[in-house]
């Protein structure tokens, strides 16, 4: 047998080469090994402390501090040590000069993630395993069921992997030194915050342990674990899309990703209704998919218009396939089209999961309604300025202040009405009840109260937006169809096929 | 065919244009040097040939594939050495080597085997196990050198190599990329150090706020920016009558006294030449030497420049 077919070795082989690297750094220095210990010997030394002040005494109570203690700790290891390792080893490609190396290697930016994901990963499992046995001890100390151990624990990975995915995309993210500062000490900030909102879950959870008996308090548990682990694929989209070359489609990962927040609002949409029956859960979820998503759609609407030379090289040559993967191409004009076929597709779910039950027909246009008001509202505030801003969107610095500005417009947009409401003495005003306050507008409309004025505003914003962004629309189709007839004139290359996959020799 | 062939790429950042229509082609065993003032479009054109950036018109060929179509196979035949050379933190010599051999899809023996050739080929074997943070600049350099090898690149992109070198790093260095070009491969290196340059390379492309001055051999540039030839005489009789009689045969001007003889500007051609040489040993002068002077690749990167920035 060659050294090369032992098994070890062909695993060995098969390791993501970022995966090997960081756990090999992470051995050799100091970083890990000094907080590994630090938090091994506090945890043992708080579980000692709380043993000896026992007294030979055991109660309930006993067991879920204790738990809480040892909780507490491996909250700061998994959710506070291990994201922020993470966030500084993909901040080490840009200080150390490492991230142009590693974009002309072979490896994938799925890869690269990936690899950093897994060792963090690998570090936790670590924390994890370590403090298995105090876990286990405070289980036998009684006060704490496995129930909330396992939800706990389902909650603490989930939580763990989506902090890190975070910490790498915003990492990603930072290319200047400047930049990377201020995200460290946003990032390190939110950990904290982070840490808190943990405990105080895990406080609940231990304390009370019959709010995880009903169906509510498990579905609140599945629905945490979701939003983490869909928080973690949005990270994970937008460090893909950093580690892909600036000239290579950065968008089209994060667009796959958008659409499934809807999709995923629909299906829980779908479970929460047939489970608990109604319609606010329904709309409730779409509501929730459109605020996430309203960030997103910023981006992808202030994006430049026209398809790099190495994305046009890639459109499909069939024209009705590149019809169908329009929206998903980079381009402020597609990302119209993804917006509006978002909104359809949410708006559709919504009717096919109340059309088969015994739902009112008006209850089911009125949830539409609503759903169509959440998505329309966060189309609106991007698509009206965004078009707007296209005749000036060549230039980055432009495009930044942009997005800048019509984040900022949402919230300002919300609270100037209400200090106008204080000079000009409008009381439903300054309590934020104005045409321009989305939640209110819609929450108006869901009790059936005369929120015209919100419709209004709305409904003009909508057809502005629509009329405005018709330009973008049509410049944007007859683009792709340009590039995928370009594509079908052009001769194959030859050379590829062969090449592909093989080192050069 | 030629294993780098630029094709007439420009690039554009903002309102400076970077590079403009540059031209030029590097084929297997040749080493072309890439010379430019600061602000030139050197590494703009480096980047654009290993795939880092995108030209907004024309295209790069490596080995005949296109960096705009087919980024990921052309990658595979570029080693691209940039000035800011990176290193972890952490990290043996042979953890990065290993690391970067993992990273080109290199496995099994072939990796190992891999790994040992360019630590033996760029004699960093006494120092495997120590950490690259306490490496000199020299050595880190002959690391990054190690690390463009591994997926054994038919064509090579070296910017600024020889920046911060101490001479025996720089000679080392030299002889190094000499070995790389005996191997067959393609190499455009780009240096501020001309002489360093005038020693290792074949041919030059010249550079200039984006536009290319002149590419070929450095006799072929100094050719097309001048017709006149240098030539050094030396007599038994002194420089004085020399350059009396030099200065009344054709094709002579510019005769100045150098060196005990003298140092004059020829245009006549070749057969010209041999009349001139005919003349001067019938001349009773007792010429004992008659040498056209070698081109210097400062004279021609200082006659095709202006040495304005952008």
């Amino acid at each position: 047998m060659s050294a090369s077919t032992t098994p070890g070795l062909r695993i060995d082989d098969r390791l993501n080469p970022i995966l090997v690297k960081e756990v090999r750094q992470s051995l050799r220095g100091k970083y890990f090994r000094v907080l590994f210990w630090l938090t091994l010997g506090l945890g043992t030394l708080i579980g000692l402390s709380i043993v000896a002040s026992l007294g030979g005494e055991n109660s309930d109570e006993t067991g879920q501090i204790f738990f809480m203690a040892m909780f507490g700790v491996l909250s700061a290891a998994v959710h506070g040590f291990v994201p922020f390792s993470a966030f500084l080893s993909t901040s080490a490609e840009w200080d150390e000069n490492t991230y142009d190396l590693l974009v002309i290697s072979n490896l994938r930016p799925r890869q690269i993630v990936q690899g950093k994901l897994l060792s963090a990963l690998i570090q936790a499992l670590l924390y994890y395993s370590t403090f298995g046995p105090f876990l286990v001890f405070a289980f036998l100390l009684n006060g704490v069921d496995l129930l909330s151990i396992v939800a706990l624990l389902s909650g603490s990975l989930a939580t763990c992997v989506a902090l890190t995915m975070l910490g790498i995309a915003a990492s990603s993210l930072a290319s200047t030194k400047v930049l990377r500062v201020v995200l460290m000490a946003l990032f390190g900030a939110g950990l904290v915050v982070a840490w808190m909102f943990g405990m105080g879950m895990a406080g609940t959870i231990t304390f009370q342990p019959q709010s995880l008996r009903d169906a509510e308090g498990q579905t609140a548990v599945v629905a945490y674990v979701t939003i983490a682990l869909l928080v973690a694929m949005l990270g994970n989209s937008v460090a893909n899309s950093r580690f892909a070359h600036e000239e290579e489609n950065r968008s089209t990962s994060l667009r796959v990703m958008s659409t499934l927040v809807v999709l995923c609002a629909s299906l829980w949409g779908a479970w929460l209704h047939w489970q608990f029956g109604g319609i606010g859960s329904l709309w409730a979820c779409h509501a929730v998919a459109a605020a996430a998503l309203f960030v997103p759609w910023i981006f992808f609407m202030t994006e430049p218009e026209p398809l790099g030379r190495r994305i046009a090289a890639h459109v499909p040559r069939n024209s009705l396939l590149a019809l169908l993967a329009m929206p998903f191409l980079p381009g402020g004009g597609r990302a119209v089209q993804l917006a509006l076929l978002q909104i359809a597709l949410a708006v559709s779910s919504s009717a096919l999961v109340l059309l088969p039950s015994s739902t009112p027909v008006e209850e089911i246009v009125k949830t539409c309604f609503l759903v169509g008001m959440a998505y329309g509202y966060a189309f609106a505030i991007a698509g009206l300025p965004s078009a707007i801003g296209a005749f000036f969107l060549e230039r980055p610095s432009a495009r930044m202040l942009l997005r800048i500005f019509i984040f900022l417009s949402l919230p300002v947009g919300v609270i100037l009405p209400a200090l106008a409401g204080l000079f000009l003495g409008i009381r439903e005003w300054t309590r934020f009840e104005h045409p321009f306050n989305p939640v209110w507008v819609i929450a108006d409309f869901e009790m059936q109260r005369s929120g015209l004025g919100g419709l209004i505003v709305l409904a003009a914003g909508l057809v502005a937006a629509l009329l405005l962004n018709t330009p973008r629309l049509f410049a944007a189709a007859r683009e792709t169809l340009a590039a995928s007839r370009a594509r079908k004139a052009a001769p194959k290359p030859s050379s590829s096929a062969p090449v592909a996959d093989a080192p050069a020799s | 065919m030629s294993a780098l062939e630029v094709q007439a790429i420009s690039k554009r950042f903002g309102t400076l244009k970077a590079v403009d229509d540059v031209s030029f082609t590097v084929h297997p065993g040749e080493i072309m040097g890439f010379i430019g003032p600061n602000g030139a479009g050197k590494t703009t054109t480096m980047r654009i040939c290993s795939t880092l950036e995108l030209p907004d018109q024309g295209d790069v060929l490596v080995d005949g594939i296109s960096v705009i179509e087919e980024p990921r196979a052309a990658r595979r035949r570029i080693g691209f050495m940039p000035d800011s050379y990176g290193a972890y933190a952490n990290t043996s010599i042979t953890d990065y080597l290993d690391f970067f051999a993992r990273a080109y899809g290199l496995a099994g023996d072939r990796r190992r085997q891999q790994v040992a050739r360019v630590i033996e080929f760029t004699s960093l074997g006494d120092l495997v196990e120590k950490e690259i943070s306490s490496l000199s600049k020299g050595l880190k350099q002959r690391l990054c050198l190690a690390k463009t090898l591994l997926h054994d690149p038919a064509v090579m992109i070296l910017d600024e190599p020889a920046a911060g070198l101490d001479p025996r790093a720089r000679v080392e260095l030299r002889e190094l990329v000499k070995a790389l070009a005996g191997l067959g491969k393609a190499i455009l290196v780009s240096s501020h150090i001309l002489t360093e340059l005038a020693e290792m390379c074949t041919t030059v492309t010249v550079i200039e706020r984006g536009t290319m001055r002149g590419t070929g051999s450095v006799a072929a540039i100094a050719r097309g920016v001048s017709t006149k030839q240098i030539i050094f005489a030396r007599t038994l009789t002194g420089p004085e009558r020399l350059e009396r009689t030099l200065l009344e045969l054709p094709h002579v001007s510019e005769a100045r006294r150098e060196r005990e003889g003298v140092v004059f500007e020829y245009a006549g051609t070749q057969d010209d030449l041999v009349t001139l040489l005919t003349q001067l040993a019938g001349a009773g002068l007792g010429l004992v030497e008659f040498a056209p002077q070698q081109v210097n690749l400062e004279d021609v990167f200082l006659s095709l420049t202006e040495g304005k920035l952008q």
